[in-house]
């Protein structure tokens, strides 16, 4: 079976090169993402550092472990996706092999052996290319996300030999396990199929596609609902889930989708080649169905966390706006000697607010939990002066402490541990809440009092002031000049608006980069291995009358109409996340906050077209190459 | 033989076991063949049932004498490599083992789609228009080659719409609207015609 899985694989290598890259890229991405990942949680404080240097460095690496995190689960989710969608699509296209194998005597079990034989070549050859790629990978990586600021610029990855079995266990085991499924129903061809010219309609649609189909498209719309009760952080994270069930589900369904979606798009009376694309793109379920199905996962994936992470950043301003009464903000190394301004001129009143990196324990003995948070160091009654609404403690014990907008499993009652290195800051016993907010933010409140000042100028202050009203704000302004820098509330807000953004699209770029462009790769592979079985098809269309010309023109419209199909449908998962955004922002803002990536949305859908518009006509000038008529007469 | 749609080419299948009749039995020596599973027919396929169609059906990947032999490999028995040149020689293709399908005529892959089918030794050789993508010269060699495998015994079950083809059988039966209407023991090619046209009429 090696020999024959060789022979058609040397035979057959522009359907077998996409099938091999797609294993390549999806290795490489994985075992680089996995390694840069071991590294950032490995990252060490450089020796000599002091505890709350120490922490904030552990701070900035648990955000490079968690958007590397993301990475590798979304590079493993891709390369689980394309590799066995691409791999059953190969299967697909060589029924009419397989049926012929079967005719001279070859058993289920044999033709089973065969496919499975090539997926483990294939699997092999792309693991073999894909585990130095990974390595090329991991730098362009690591440096990607040095520049961006996630992680020093020293940061690199390390070579762990186990990795090799992670990588082969990636491409040499999807590739198998992808093949398996489909093999199971190839190998159940009847050999007569190998005698019809045209091949058999095949059922597509198969009872596994339809439930996976409708659980996944239902239980999007359950999260849609569920996200307005979920609370902020919750919702989040149903929104964000929104639009992977509901492409993943759309892509189940593909093959009833794109047909149907293909009926609903208008020809013009007499357009013949439309009209013939349209018809070919009804008939051939399957292709059309595995063209739309890496683009549905592109889009959907791209826009709707795109849309997500940048209508929840809008939304957090747009909280910090309604939750802060101030008229300026001053930002500070730490809070010394702004006690002093208390009280004087023009300054009604101020809450000074110092962030500090800390480890928070909860619970004891065996359950303890300890993670890397924030505490705001505040003064509990200026504090709930400067933002309504939040907290109404007046004075905090020392062993008090209020659970922040960002605490997770910490409720009223519950005792935590907080400490700063070496530093303890005691047990502390929860006393209040703040509501929970879009942004997160500090997972406790303490008093000032209750922490060492020196530690306290280690950290970071943000101090709000509300002025008098007769106050002059140019002389105050100047009169804070030297404790550190002063804007208005506004100017501020929209400066962290601004560095908000930037983190969100800085993650994007960095999980959706390389992820979009192996998405990208998906559909190139299917429109090439689409066009790969149509030689024959395309000969008899010239046969029939058609141009050379007009082959290719009417490809072109067939590979646009399921582009436009695809990206539909990807654009409608998007929504659906969308629509999650709305209900999770309205039920903790009171209004909706959405806010859509035009520039990213319109390159998404440009590149698409370009993309497999040029996939297309190039596979089609190539395939309508040789004289009609010598293809026709060749069988084989 | 018979007109387009007589139902030629089905009851060559079904004769065969690709199809299942709706009622009746087929017999293949003493095995049931309407009765038996996939599993048994595929065993039949290796080793007491050859095919021959029109489109050779050849796998383009393997050259000829791969082709010739899989069957047998499929089977679990892979044949020596003089098995195989004998079967090519049978065949009148000494010498083009090594190439691949598409390097070779009409004529001569249906040649080797003959090898194939021949190299197990089927007790019945089915086949479905095989000179009818042949020009007449190859046609009438591969039609001579067959003459002579059922002159040393090999039972050959042939359908065709070719006069001329059915003249080298030894009797021939006509089919319309999927019935057998007429039997012919040793005609030649113009008493098939006339026939042919009659039914046609």
């Amino acid at each position: 079976m090696l020999r024959l899985a060789w022979s058609s694989f040397t035979e057959r290598w522009p359907l077998f090169i996409g099938a091999i890259l797609t294993v390549t890229l999806g290795v490489a991405l994985v075992q680089s993402s996995l390694l840069l990942l071991l590294a950032a949680a490995a990252q060490q404080a450089p020796s000599g550092a002091d505890d709350v240097t120490a922490l904030q460095l552990a701070e900035r690496s648990l955000v490079a472990v968690t958007v590397l995190a993301v990475t590798l689960a979304f590079a493993a989710f891709l390369a689980v996706f394309i590799i066995s969608s691409t791999f059953a699509f190969t299967v697909a296209q060589r029924r009419r092999d397989l049926a012929l194998l079967r005719l001279i005597g070859g058993s289920h079990q044999q033709v089973r052996r065969l496919l499975v034989s090539e997926a483990f070549l294939l699997g092999a050859t792309g693991t073999l290319i894909g585990i130095p790629a990974g390595v090329g990978l991991m730098h362009l990586q690591a440096a990607l996300m040095a520049r961006l600021g996630f992680v020093p610029e020293s940061f690199t990855g390390h070579w762990h030999w186990w990795i090799l079995g992670v990588s082969i266990g990636v491409g040499l085991g999807l590739a198998v396990t992808g093949v398996l499924l489909a093999a199971r129903r190839a190998a159940r061809v009847a050999p007569l199929e190998a005698l019809r010219e045209t091949g058999a309609a095949t059922r597509v649609m198969t009872r596994g596609r339809w439930i996976a189909g409708t659980v996944l498209v239902l239980g999007s719309v359950l999260l849609i609902g569920l996200a307005g009760v979920g609370g902020p952080a919750g919702g989040q994270a149903m929104a964000m889930l929104v639009s992977v069930s509901a492409a993943v589900g759309f892509t189940a369904l593909s093959p009833l989708l794109v047909p149907f979606a293909a009926r609903l798009i208008p020809a013009r009376p007499g357009a013949v080649l439309a009209h013939l694309a349209k018809a070919n793109l009804r008939d051939s379920v399957r292709r059309s169905a595995s063209t739309a199905a890496p683009l549905i996962v592109l889009v959907g994936l791209v826009l709707g966390q795109s849309t997500s992470l940048l209508s929840f950043s809008a939304a957090a301003q747009e909280e910090l706006r309604n939750s802060t009464s101030a008229d300026l903000v001053l930002t500070s190394a730490g809070p010394r000697g702004l006690e002093t301004v208390d009280g004087t001129d023009g300054i009604a009143h101020l809450s000074i607010e110092t962030s500090l990196p800390i480890s928070v324990t909860t619970g004891t003995g065996e359950m303890a939990f300890t993670e890397i948070g924030r505490a705001l160091i505040i003064e509990p009654e200026r504090y709930s002066r400067a933002h309504p609404g939040s907290t109404t403690i007046g004075q905090l014990p020392a062993e008090a402490a209020i659970a922040g907008p960002g605490a997770l499993g910490t409720p009223v009652g519950s005792t935590v541990g907080i400490r700063i290195g070496d530093i303890d800051l005691g047990e502390r016993t929860i006393v209040d809440q703040v509501p929970p907010t879009i942004a997160g933010g500090a997972a406790v409140l303490l008093d000032a009092d209750s922490v060492a000042a020196d530690l306290q100028d280690s950290g970071q202050t943000t101090t709000f002031i509300t002025l008098e009203e007769d106050a002059k704000p140019s002389e105050v302004v100047d009169r804070l000049q030297g404790f550190g820098t002063v804007l208005t509330f506004e100017e501020w807000l929209t400066s962290s608006a601004a560095a908000g953004t930037t983190t969100s699209a800085s993650i994007l770029l960095v999980v959706m980069g390389l992820g979009g462009a192996y998405a990208l790769l998906a559909v190139v592979n299917a429109v090439v291995i689409a066009a790969g079985e149509r030689r024959r098809e395309f000969a008899a269309a010239r046969a029939t009358g058609l141009t050379r010309g007009q082959v290719i023109t009417m490809a072109l419209i067939e590979s646009s109409t399921v582009t436009a199909i695809g990206i539909g449908l990807g654009v409608l998962a998007a929504v659906g996340t969308l629509l999650a955004v709305v209900t999770t922002t309205t039920a903790t803002l009171g209004t909706a906050s959405i806010s859509v990536p035009w520039l990213l949305t319109a390159m998404l859908i440009i590149g698409a077209f370009l993309v497999t518009a040029l996939t297309s006509a190039a596979t089609t000038i190539t395939g309508t190459r040789q004289s009609p008529i010598r293809l026709l007469q060749s069988r084989e | 033989m018979g007109p387009s749609g007589s139902g030629k080419s089905t009851l060559l299948h079904t004769a065969a076991g690709l199809e299942r009749p709706d009622a009746g039995r087929v017999a293949l020596g003493d095995t049931d063949l309407s009765a038996a599973s996939e599993d048994q027919l595929t065993a039949l396929r290796r080793s007491r049932i050859g095919f021959v169609f029109q489109s050779f059906n050849l796998i383009a990947s393997l050259t000829a004498e791969e082709n010739v032999s899989l069957p047998l490999r499929l089977a679990g028995r892979a044949p020596s490599a003089a098995e195989v040149q004998q079967v090519l020689a049978s065949v009148g293709l000494e010498g083009r083992g090594r190439h691949k399908p598409r390097e070779l005529s009409g004529g001569q892959q249906q040649r080797v789609a003959i090898a194939r089918a021949m190299i197990t030794h089927p007790e019945v050789l089915f086949a479905d228009e095989p000179t009818g993508a042949l020009d007449s010269t190859a046609a009438r060699s591969v039609l001579e080659l067959m003459r002579s495998m059922a002159d040393q015994g090999q039972t050959i079950i042939m359908v065709t719409h070719d006069p001329s083809a059915a003249a080298r059988a030894d009797s021939t039966l006509f089919l319309r609207d999927g019935q057998i209407v007429d039997h012919l023991t040793g005609a030649d090619t113009a008493a098939v015609a006339a026939r042919l046209v009659s039914l046609e009429a």
